[in-house]
């Protein structure tokens, strides 16, 4: 029994690593796509299914979940195995994992731009996906924790535990985040309404930043940075203190995203305070990750892939300080709804989660294939294009970013809004275009790795299975060894640890979740009722084309936004929106108060400026959607929603659901009455009339109150 | 003391820069100075030993070890006979040794004083691949441990550690050596107090901001009820598990009479405790909890900074220690392996070469060339004849002796030293921290000011009397002079280990900054003991003829001999082939080169007449063909930096003393280095050495000794601060409050001077604290202490403190000790 | 905000998680040696493609 003899599976890490490559290309491409539609909308934008709307929410999870998720998994599969010094538990699992995430990669680029979506950012898929996300995840969960189970390594190196962390965390913030009631095969409504939905949601989309593009990746980083290197990382101890101070606190800095909006001022602090707190755990990783080269800075200079990870820890850095600086209020109250945001996520997706993926994928491909990189020459290429295009993408951004809202907060001395919001829209194009070309350098560096590599594979041969050896783990045995509290709970196998915690909180949701919502949903204003069925159709319409990407719902207390978009928004104005359409982005001006005020606006306006937006606001970015003209709407659904919206505890009377088609068929005819008095002759039956309808209702309700206490 | 013949030039854990220059060559192995001689292609080798192991590394494919740090090799010491380890088939010893058997596997822990190295940990993990049976094994580079199981069946704990020993690392195997194991327990107990204060201190936290923000005003007040007992919940195992040390140990000060610094911060902890569960439950209020449980997890961590203490030294070892488990007994013909404990008057045992006298006894066989240094500190060796006694602790070298037990270890000479003072037996008594009077002070004072809040409102408002003097206790906690002083010392501790000074604990800081007497050994501690002033006189031998000499020396294993070799061997020469080598113990050494008879060593062995040396020094006489052509004479030389280190005691008006167990040959000398004040004392035995602290001592002297081996262990333990200077920390120490690698001995001023600063740190930390404390207590006995405003004065002030402590000791550091 | 309940729930069940992983590391030794595994990690590659680093 003395040595034995195994290998490590690196067709499993083989396979990840070219879905990586691949994901990351296309994920970046559609990038490119998106952000040049911003400067060309006419020619770019291929209604229905390639607009902005449909598009962008394909790039967020191409590169999160595809390109990222993808190169986790293969640092995972190559290091664990290394560092357990044993084979990944079991093939087939891993087999089912990476087929299993390909198809949810490939069922996520089918779905999202047919308008399939919950309009949740970075959790857009629906119900059915994300029941196959969490299966798939567990598989992953399962296999890591049998490999861990049978290592031959006692000690867990540090990476592996922010490996753990990782799986848990995301479980759990997938589970709960998703919670939705299904009406359809393909349509769900979010649980949660309005604040409550706003909350989760960020409580899931700031940790899906935490635990799915830092964590794991910062345990890459305590693998294959000393490796790279080849000396030991510069603490170990500071490292071990790193992850267990960052797990403490890392899970509630959420509701940063949400400063100013209706969501609990206390609540809001909460996000401050924490996501401030964050800076210190993480920059004390990226200190351990940087000295970890002291000594070696002549390395760096020959070693592409050392300047690569170089790049990354510092973008690590850089993003980890501007991160806790933005959920300062007042910076946030200047960044937010402005592509300062985007500078922010790209200097994190592009500089740490990019650069470190490429410089482990070139310290890898060359070894599971038992060769030598093909050309460093071409690596080194794509190191200073790829570094180019951040700083192109990143500076523009960020000057956009402030030009945009000091535009946004302008008075004249009469006391006047200085600038037309349309006015800060075109002022932006240069920005986005020198952006884009930004974003061009970068993809082209990765298809200049794509080739490197690509010629890497084939001048090496696979190493399928590499040979390894080591002594089995020793039971360490005392002398006086003493039955401890925890020994029963060692002798449970973990997966069934694992297991039990996901159906508890499935369990336990279930259970209290819909008791408790629905209950705290009881209107605070009288004067807010529930959508009339046709104005639901058309949210779901609003919903579809992914408008809350570039239209907020959120009138923040400046007087700035509520001269442009009226009274700020109330928490109480939100509670039958499933899901919440808040946004987080002000491409396009915020539309709450759409239907109100002076943002009031012709049936005919929004006809025609549906039709062809740029004709109706020359210079707008915006997309045509004169294809709702000739699409009928499915009002077959109808009953179903509303039914659903019940459940949910909107107050639509019992029976409802039957009347409801006869209602909206109503509505649709008046508003294509109004519109035929301008001699635009459109049935009432089409999508069209349904969008219109609800843009004409948003911010109503308040007015209605209004005049109801003036009587 | 087998240690210092494997020294190891001490390396960073990884990639050292390169030793190999041009000129000089180096051991690929071990990487000390070496010729041309012996070598593996363009590879040199200091001995034949070197060579040996990088083959036996070679041929098992570990070659690995070269390339992770340079010449990580240890020098293999003389092969040490064949059955040195014999002891260890025996089966009492083994069961000592073993952490765990079962016949087919047995488990055992060594400590390796000899690690050091990445290389190190590579090849002691791979030992597998060299030994079959080892299953595994697994170091601990910081507490220079290894694990090794191995299948008693193809293999035994003898082979293992010869193994071990082969390739350099030979274990330090004691029975009594086990108080490591008992701080590692303690060790985890504290991580476990500081991750569960950790937990419910950040979660606390999450759970109190709302009330922060919210002034109060949460419009869920349900919510709020929900935050507060939570937060109850998430404080109890802080205030029951964690917070408990505290406690415990005020109780044990307040039993003995003395309120120690624990004594007030338990206080503390209690009152925020009660007061919060009272506003809890009674709803007016969300408690304190969040600052309790932040004070509970800084003063753990301050306490976790500053108990780090340096696991792979051992500083309390007796004489035992010193001493080889077992020894070979011989009863009538048959040699036995025994534990020295069964050693009794009339036995009769081997000493082989290198190894050492276990009991005083005769000697019955065996030319006896004795070294005494480790006893008495004489450096030279003495011949014994037949029937003269031999004290334990000598070493012998040469071949292998047989001598007949006198007295059974318990009682010999050396054993002596232990046995007749009280010394050894019980802790010495360590003064109390300044810290203790101070928090006394802190206490009153506080209870004053509190009393005199309650007073003020007793008129006013009685109501707020409560309120108030509980928010005094709560703010002005003196964990903050606790604190300055653990994060201060604990730095400091850090900082003179940097420097190769290592400390038992933090007292020793304070010990230190109190002395005002310096006691010095000489031999050893003032002097090296691996290199040496030689010069020749006679007749100078040419080029040819140093060759000769250097090939010949080259070949002794005798002290002297090496440090011949060592310094012809500066001037480059390249050996000659020797036939006929013969090495005549207590003698000297002799060999052909060509058809030249050549003969190295005592003046009665090359010149047939017997001639006392001069004091001090040691002669090696040469001839060539019987021709005398002179004497090597070899003085020990003084340690560089020790003048300017001397006279800065001096000019500070330290008295300085010298102790030597040599004569007054160097009187001149040590005069002129300590200054005309000093006195020296010579032919000191270990007993002298530890009455002469004692006297200095009744003289209400402080006194820091410096020394090192056995013959100092008595005067290490006697006085206050003992220093034990080693020149290796991997070699063994005897017992004593700090260890201090020679080649540092010049830095000696600027560690007291360093340590005598550390007081003001600590008051400087203080006095900021005791600002923050008036902040605080104004705001507490005014009696409108928010929560918030505890909250923030806690953290603050802990931050401030800490920030002082570490970047004023590190400052005061580079000034004093140079980094 | 009953929402907020749940989330609070959840994040202390998980942080309690990791605390009961903790407690249980530190028992089993996982963290007694905080140098070793740091070099222990370089060693796995063969030395033959140990030069390879790009």
């Amino acid at each position: 029994m003395q040595l034995e003899k195994f290998s490590y599976d690196n067709k499993i890490v083989r396979n990840f690593a070219i879905a990586t490559i691949v994901w990351g290309v296309v994920g970046m491409l559609v990038g490119l796509w998106v952000a040049f539609q911003l400067v060309f909308p006419k020619e770019l934008n291929l209604q229905p299914y390639f607009n902005f709307g449909r598009l962008r929410p394909l790039h967020t999870n191409a590169v999160i979940f595809a390109f990222v998720g993808n190169g986790i998994f293969m640092g995972v599969y190559y290091s664990l195995q290394r560092l357990l010094k044993t084979r990944m538990a079991s093939d087939l699992l891993g087999k089912i994992h990476f087929w299993g995430w390909q198809l949810i990669i490939v069922a996520a680029a089918i779905t999202l731009p047919l308008g399939i979506t919950t309009s949740k950012e970075y959790a857009e898929l629906e119900w059915p996906i994300d029941i196959a996300i969490a299966v798939i995840w567990v598989v992953f969960g399962w296999n890591m924790f049998a490999t861990i189970l049978k290592r031959r390594e006692r000690h867990l190196y540090v990476a592996i535990w922010f490996y753990i962390a990782t799986f848990v965390t995301v479980a759990v913030l997938h589970i709960v985040n998703s919670f939705e009631l299904p009406i359809s095969f393909l349509k769900s409504y979010s649980w949660y309404a309005g604040v409550q939905d706003a909350l989760v949601q960020w409580w899931y989309g700031h940790n899906a930043v935490a635990f799915f593009l830092t964590t794991p990746y910062l345990g890459l980083m305590y693998y294959f940075m000393p490796k790279a290197a080849n000396r030991p990382v510069f603490s170990y101890r500071l490292s071990i203190i790193h992850f267990w101070a960052l797990i403490f606190i890392y899970i509630w800095a959420g509701p940063h995203h949400l400063l100013y909006t209706s969501l609990p001022n206390w609540a809001q602090s909460l996000g401050i305070v924490f996501s401030f707190t964050l800076i210190f755990p993480s920059w004390g990783g990226m200190i351990n990750g940087l000295l970890t080269l002291r000594g070696a800075w002549d390395k760096v200079r020959e070693d592409v892939i050392l300047k690569f990870m170089v790049v990354a820890v510092t973008a690590y850095g850089m993003s980890t300080f501007e991160g806790p600086m933005l959920s300062l209020k007042t910076i946030n109250a200047i960044s937010h709804f402005t592509d300062w945001t985007i500078a922010h996520v790209h200097v994190g997706g592009l500089g740490w989660n990019g650069m470190l993926t490429f410089g482990i994928l070139y310290w890898l491909i060359p070894r599971i294939f038992n060769t030598q990189l093909y050309s460093k020459r071409l690596a080194n290429i794509h190191f200073w294009i790829g570094t180019l295009g951040i700083l192109f993408y990143a500076v523009p951004m960020y000057w956009a970013g402030f030009t945009q809202a000091s535009m946004w907060k302008q008075f004249t001395e009469t006391g006047q809004l200085k600038y037309q919001f349309l006015e800060t829209v075109t002022y932006l194009k240069p920005f986005l275009a020198t952006r884009g070309f930004g974003g061009a350098l970068f993809l082209a560096g990765a298809i200049i790795m794509m080739y490197n590599l690509f010629m890497t594979i084939k001048q090496g041969k696979l190493v399928a299975n590499e040979e390894a050896e080591a002594p089995a783990l020793e039971k360490v045995y005392h002398k006086h060894g003493s039955e401890h509290w925890h020994r029963w709970i060692e002798r449970k196998p973990v997966q069934f640890l694992v297991l039990s915690l996901v159906v508890i909180l499935i369990g336990g949701i279930v259970e209290m979740v819909p008791t408790f919502l629905v209950k705290s949903n009881i209107p605070t204003i009288a004067s807010v009722k529930p959508y009339t069925p046709l104005e639901l159709q058309g949210r779901d319409i609003y919903v579809r084309e992914g408008c809350y990407l570039c239209h907020s719902q959120m009138i923040r207390p400046f007087r700035s936004e509520t001269e442009r978009y009226g009274e700020y928004s109330k928490a109480g104005e939100f509670v039958y929106d499933h899901p919440f359409q808040w946004g987080s982005k002000r491409t396009g001006p915020d539309l709450q108060r759409e239907g109100t005020g002076n943002n009031k606006k012709s049936d005919l306006w929004h006809f025609n400026h549906m039709d062809d937006p740029q004709a109706i606001s020359p210079g707008s970015i915006m997309p045509s959607y004169s294809f709702m003209i000739d699409k009928n709407l499915d009002t077959s659904t109808t009953a179903a929603k509303i039914r659903a919206m019940q459940t949910l505890g909107v107050p639509y009377e019992k029976g409802y659901d039957q009347i409801a088609n006869m209602e909206l068929m109503e509505q649709a005819s008046r508003i294509a009455g109004n519109l035929a008095k301008d001699s635009v002759n459109v049935p009432a039956n089409r999508e069209i009339i349904a969008i219109i309808a609800y843009l004409q209702r948003l911010g109503t309700d308040i007015e209605k109150g209004k005049i109801a206490e003036n009587q | 003391m087998e240690a210092i013949e494997t020294i190891a030039p001490p390396k960073p854990p990884i990639a050292p820069k390169k030793p190999g220059t041009k000129e000089t060559t180096h051991c690929y192995h071990c990487g000390e100075k070496c010729d041309h001689s012996i070598a593996i292609e363009d590879k040199y080798f200091c001995c034949e030993g070197c060579k040996f192991v990088f083959e036996l590394l070679q041929e098992n494919g570990l070659c690995n070890y070269y390339d992770l740090s340079n010449t990580p090799g240890i020098k293999v010491k003389g092969k040490f006979s064949s059955d040195k380890f014999a002891y260890l088939d025996n089966p009492d010893i083994q069961k000592k040794l073993l952490r765990f058997t079962d016949g087919k596997q047995s488990q055992v822990n060594f400590y390796l004083p000899q690690m050091h190295c990445a290389s190190c940990i590579w090849l002691l993990e791979n030992l597998h691949a060299i030994q079959p049976g080892v299953l595994h094994s697994k170091t601990n580079f910081q507490r220079k441990e290894i694990f090794i199981a191995f299948d008693t069946s193809v293999t035994s704990l003898r082979k293992v550690v010869e193994l071990l020993a082969f390739v350099g690392y030979e274990p330090y195997i004691s029975f009594d050596d086990n108080e490591k194991k008992r701080t590692k327990k303690v060790n985890r107990q504290k991580i476990y107090r500081i991750g569960v204060a950790g937990f419910s201190f950040s979660n606390i936290m999450m759970l109190i901001f709302p009330e922060y923000f919210s002034s109060g005003n949460i419009s869920e007040t349900y919510l709020v009820r929900i935050f507060s007992y939570l937060n109850l919940l998430l404080a109890l195992p802080v205030f029951f598990y964690s917070a408990s040390e505290f406690f415990v140990s005020a109780y044990k000060g307040l039993r003995q009479k003395w309120l120690n610094i624990d004594a007030p911060i338990a206080l503390a902890i209690l009152v925020t405790f009660s007061r919060s569960v009272y506003e809890i439950l009674s709803g007016t209020g969300a408690g304190y909890l969040d600052s309790m449980t932040g004070v509970v997890l800084f003063m753990l961590i301050g306490r976790w900074f500053q108990d780090k203490t340096y696991d792979s030294f051992s500083f309390d070892r007796d004489y035992k220690s010193y001493f080889p488990l077992g020894v070979t007994l011989v009863k009538d013909g048959v040699e036995t392996p025994v534990t020295i404990s069964e050693l009794k008057k009339g036995d009769r045992v081997i000493v082989r070469h290198n190894e050492m006298v276990p009991a005083d006894g005769i000697l019955l066989e065996g030319e006896a060339s004795i070294d005494y240094s480790f006893v008495s500190g004489e450096n030279n060796l003495s011949i014994k004849r037949k029937g003269e006694l031999i004290y334990a602790g000598a070493t012998q070298s040469g071949g292998s002796i047989l001598i007949e037990v006198v007295n059974p270890v318990t009682q010999s000479y050396i054993t002596q030293l232990w046995n007749n003072n009280d010394v050894f037996n019980g802790a010495k008594h360590v003064e109390k921290s300044f810290v203790h009077p101070w928090s006394r002070y802190f206490t009153w004072t506080l209870f004053t000011v509190a009393g005199v809040g309650a007073i003020y409102w007793a008129v006013v408002d009685t109501s707020k009397i409560l309120p108030a003097v509980t928010a005094a206790l709560i703010v002005a906690c003196p964990c903050s002079l606790l604190l300055s002083a653990t994060f201060t010392f604990g730095n400091m501790l850090r900082h003179f280990g940097r420097n190769k000074l290592y400390l038992k604990n933090a007292s020793v800081i304070e010990s230190i900054a109190r002395i005002d007497t310096v006691v010095f050994d000489k031999t050893g501690t003032l002097t090296h003991t691996q290199q040496a002033r030689i010069e020749f006189f006679g007749t100078n031998p040419g080029k040819q003829q140093e060759r000769a000499i250097y090939s010949l020396a080259k070949q002794s294993a005798h002290p002297l001999s090496r440090l011949l070799a060592n310094h012809l061997l500066e001037t480059g020469t390249e050996p000659m082939a020797i036939s006929d080598f013969k090495e005549l113990a207590g003698k000297g050494v002799e060999g052909r080169i060509g058809d030249n008879l050549i003969r190295l060593g005592s003046s009665s062995f090359v010149r047939g007449t017997e001639k006392v040396a001069e004091q001090g020094t040691s002669e090696v006489w040469v001839s060539i063909n019987d021709q005398v052509l002179g004497a090597y004479s070899i003085h020990n030389r003084y340690r560089p930096g020790v003048n300017k280190m001397a006279s800065w005691f001096e000019s500070q008006g330290y008295d300085l003393h010298v102790l030597s167990g040599d004569n007054d040959a160097e009187k001149e000398n040590l005069q002129q280095i300590f200054g005309k004040n000093a006195s020296l004392v010579f032919n000191q035995s270990p007993q002298n050495k530890l009455e002469y602290i004692k006297t200095l001592q009744s003289g209400k002297r402080k006194v820091m000794m410096l020394g090192d081996g056995l013959n100092d262990a008595g005067a290490l333990k006697q006085s206050d601060v003992g220093i034990a200077v080693t020149e290796n920390s991997g070699q063994f120490t005897p017992a004593s409050d700090a260890i201090l690698d020679s080649s540092e001995i010049n830095k000696m001023d600027g560690f007291v001077r360093y340590a005598r600063s550390g007081k003001g740190i600590v008051t400087i930390g203080f006095v900021v604290s005791i600002l923050y404390n008036f902040v605080g207590l104004s705001f507490a006995v005014s009696a409108n202490l928010s929560p918030l405003v505890a909250a923030i004065l806690m953290p603050v002030s802990t931050i401030t403190i800490v920030a002082i402590a570490g970047v004023a000791s590190s400052i005061v550091a580079r000034k004093t000790l140079g980094n | 905000m009953s929402v907020l309940v749940i989330l609070i729930a959840l994040s202390i069940i998980v942080a309690g998680i990791f605390l009961f992983a903790f407690i249980l590391s530190v028992k089993r030794g996982q963290f007694d040696d905080d140098y070793t595994p740091s070099v222990r990690m370089l060693f796995d590659d063969p030395p033959a493609i140990k030069e390879e680093t790009v």
